[in-house]
C-alpha cells in the first residue's frame, strides 16, 4: 500500500484526494481487473468459507471476552494466499489489481454507511458536539507514543510516526510538510506500513476487548471506530455492532458521520493543531528523555 | 516498477465499464455471503447492492468530472443521507434493500481484497524493528481510546441516555 504514496515526491496538501483517484486510476482503467477471474473467485471462496464457519468468541478471563469476526478471516487468508507461492494464481499483479478495487469499493463501505446517516440523521443535531470534539481525542496519541518513542531511541522521526494514526492524508500532510527524505517522513512511512500490516486485526481486538471491559457509552465506541482508514474502521465496527445488536443503525450511523468528519475536517486538525504540538513536545521532551544516538545514524536497527 | 509511470487517466468508456463489472462482481460475492451469513434473501441483497454500487458509482464518476477537487467519499456520503433522509421519496425504498444487506458481509468480502493488497506490503513489513511495531500499537491504542473517552464524555455531559 506504501507505493503510491511513497513514489509522489511532491504531494501538496490539496492534493490528498488525489492519491485514492490515481491509485485507483492507474490499477483500474488501464488492465482489465474484472478479468482476473482467479482473484475474483479466490475471494468468493475466502467469504463463503468465513461466512459459513462464522464469528468465534474466546473468553480470555471472566468477563473479558474477545470475538473473533469472519472479516478477520478473510484478510488473514487473503495476505496467506498472496505469501504462499504454491497459490501461484495470486501474485503481485493479483496484489495490485486488489488494492485498486479495493479503493473502488471502499465508496461501496462508505454508501452503506452513508445510508443509515441517512436514516438516523436526527442524531446529527443531537450528538454534533460529541462528534466534532471527539477529533480532538485523537490528540492522545501525542501524549502516549511521543514520550515512548523518544524512550526507544527515536528522534525526529517520532514526529512523523506519533501524530496522528498516520493513513494516506496524515502521510500526505507530513510528506509535503517536511519533504519525502526527512526523517519526520520516514517516520510516518514505518507507522503507514506496520499499520497496513497489523493496524485491521489489532484495532478489531482492541475494539473486541475494549467494549466488553470498558464502560463506555455505546456511540462513544462507534464514533471512535472512524479514527484509521476504511478497513480499520470496519474491523472496528464488527465487534461493535455485535456487543450492541439493538443499536445497529444508529452505530453505522455515527461511524458513517464519523468518516465524513475525518475527511473534511481531520486532516486540518493534523496540519494546525496535532503536528505543531507534536514538535513542540518534541522539543520539550527530547533534551530530557531521548537517548543519545539516534537509531538511524548506527546499525542498532532490529530488523 | 513499471506501473507507478504516472499520467492521470482519462476516464474512458472501458475505464467505466470496468468499474461496473468489479462492483456487480463485488456485489454477487457479497450477496452470496450475506445469504449465508446472515440469510437475508438474495433477490433484496442483490437490489441492496444495486444501490450502493450506484451511489458509488455516481460518486467516483463526479470526482472525475466535476471541476471541484472534492473526494469521492464526500460525494457518496452525502448523496446517500440524501436519497435516505427521512420524507424523501425514495428514503423507504433505500431503506428496506440497503437494510438488508448487513455491513459485516461487505466488509468481510472487502477485507478479503485489502488481505491480498497488503501483502506486497509484507517485506517492508518485515524490514522495520520490533520498535516501530510498539510505537504503532500505541498510536493506535491511544487514538481509539483517546476518541472513544471524549466522545463518552461529551455524551454524558450533553446528557445523552446510554
Amino acid at each position: 500500500m506504501g507505493e503510491g504514496i511513497i513514489s509522489k515526491k511532491d504531494t501538496s496538501t490539496n492534493e490528498i484526494q488525489h492519491i485514492y483517484r490515481q491509485k485507483t486510476d492507474k490499477r483500474i482503467l488501464k488492465k482489465n481487473p474484472w478479468r482476473d477471474y482467479g482473484l475474483h473467485l479466490t475471494v468468493l471462496f475466502v467469504s463463503i468459507f468465513a461466512m459459513i464457519i462464522g464469528p468465534i468468541e474466546i473468553q480470555i478471563s471472566k468477563g473479558v471476552e474477545v470475538l473473533i469476526m469472519p472479516l478477520l478471516y478473510t484478510m488473514v487468508l487473503g495476505l496467506i494466499f498472496y505469501l504462499d507461492k504454491r497459490i501461484f494464481w495470486i501474485q503481485r499483479k493479483q496484489s495490485r489489481v486488489a488494492e485498486g478495487a479495493m479503493m473502488l469499493f471502499i465508496g461501496i463501505l462508505i454508501a452503506k454507511l452513508a445510508v443509515s446517516s441517512g436514516q438516523s440523521i436526527h442524531l446529527l443535531f443531537e450528538m454534533g458536539p460529541a462528534l466534532m470534539l471527539q477529533e480532538l481525542g485523537h490528540l492522545a496519541t501525542i501524549l502516549i507514543a511521543l514520550p515512548v518513542a523518544l524512550l526507544l531511541g527515536f528522534k525526529r522521526e517520532a514526529i512523523g510516526m506519533t501524530n496522528s494514526i498516520g493513513r494516506e492524508p496524515e502521510v500526505a500532510v507530513v510528506v509535503d510538510k517536511f519533504g519525502f527524505n526527512s526523517p519526520e517522513s520516514r517516520g510516518i512511512f514505518a507507522l503507514f506500513i506496520v499499520g497496513t500490516i497489523i493496524g485491521t486485526v489489532f484495532i478489531s481486538f482492541l475494539t473486541s476487548i475494549s467494549v466488553s471491559v470498558l464502560p463506555l457509552h455505546p456511540f462513544a465506541f462507534a464514533m471512535a471506530s472512524g479514527v484509521g482508514s476504511a478497513s480499520m474502521n470496519a474491523a472496528s465496527l464488527g465487534p461493535t455492532l455485535a456487543a450492541f445488536p439493538h443499536l445497529e443503525t444508529q452505530i453505522e450511523a455515527f461511524a458513517g458521520f464519523s468518516n465524513l468528519l475525518s475527511f473534511s475536517i481531520g486532516i486540518y486538525i493534523v496540519i494546525f493543531i496535532a503536528l505543531p504540538l507534536t514538535e513542540k513536545l518534541y522539543e520539550i521532551l527530547e533534551p530530557r528523555i531521548g537517548r543519545d544516538s539516534s537509531l538511524y545514524d548506527g546499525d542498532d536497527n532490529d530488523a | 516498477m513499471p506501473d507507478l509511470i504516472d499520467g492521470t487517466e482519462n476516464v474512458s468508456v472501458q475505464g467505466i465499464f470496468n468499474w461496473i463489472l468489479l462492483l456487480a462482481i463485488f456485489s454477487i460475492i457479497t450477496a452470496i455471503g450475506n445469504y449465508l451469513g446472515y440469510r437475508h434473501p438474495m433477490y433484496d441483497s442483490l437490489v441492496g447492492m444495486g444501490i450502493l454500487s450506484l451511489l458509488t458509482f455516481v460518486g467516483v464518476w463526479m470526482e472525475r468530472k466535476l471541476p471541484f477537487n472534492i473526494s469521492s467519499i464526500i460525494y457518496i456520503s452525502v448523496i446517500g443521507i440524501a436519497i435516505s433522509f427521512p420524507g424523501m421519496p425514495t428514503a423507504d425504498f433505500v431503506s428496506y434493500y440497503v437494510s438488508n444487506v448487513e455491513l459485516i458481509s461487505v466488509v468481510t468480502v472487502f477485507l478479503a481484497y485489502v488481505g491480498i493488497g497488503m501483502g506486497k506490503s509484507w517485506n517492508e513489513f518485515k524490514a522495520l524493528g520490533w520498535r516501530s511495531i510498539i510505537i504503532t500499537v500505541l498510536v493506535i491504542s491511544s487514538t481509539y481510546l483517546g476518541a472513544a473517552v471524549v466522545a463518552h464524555i461529551v455524551l454524558i455531559m450533553t446528557g445523552v441516555p446510554a
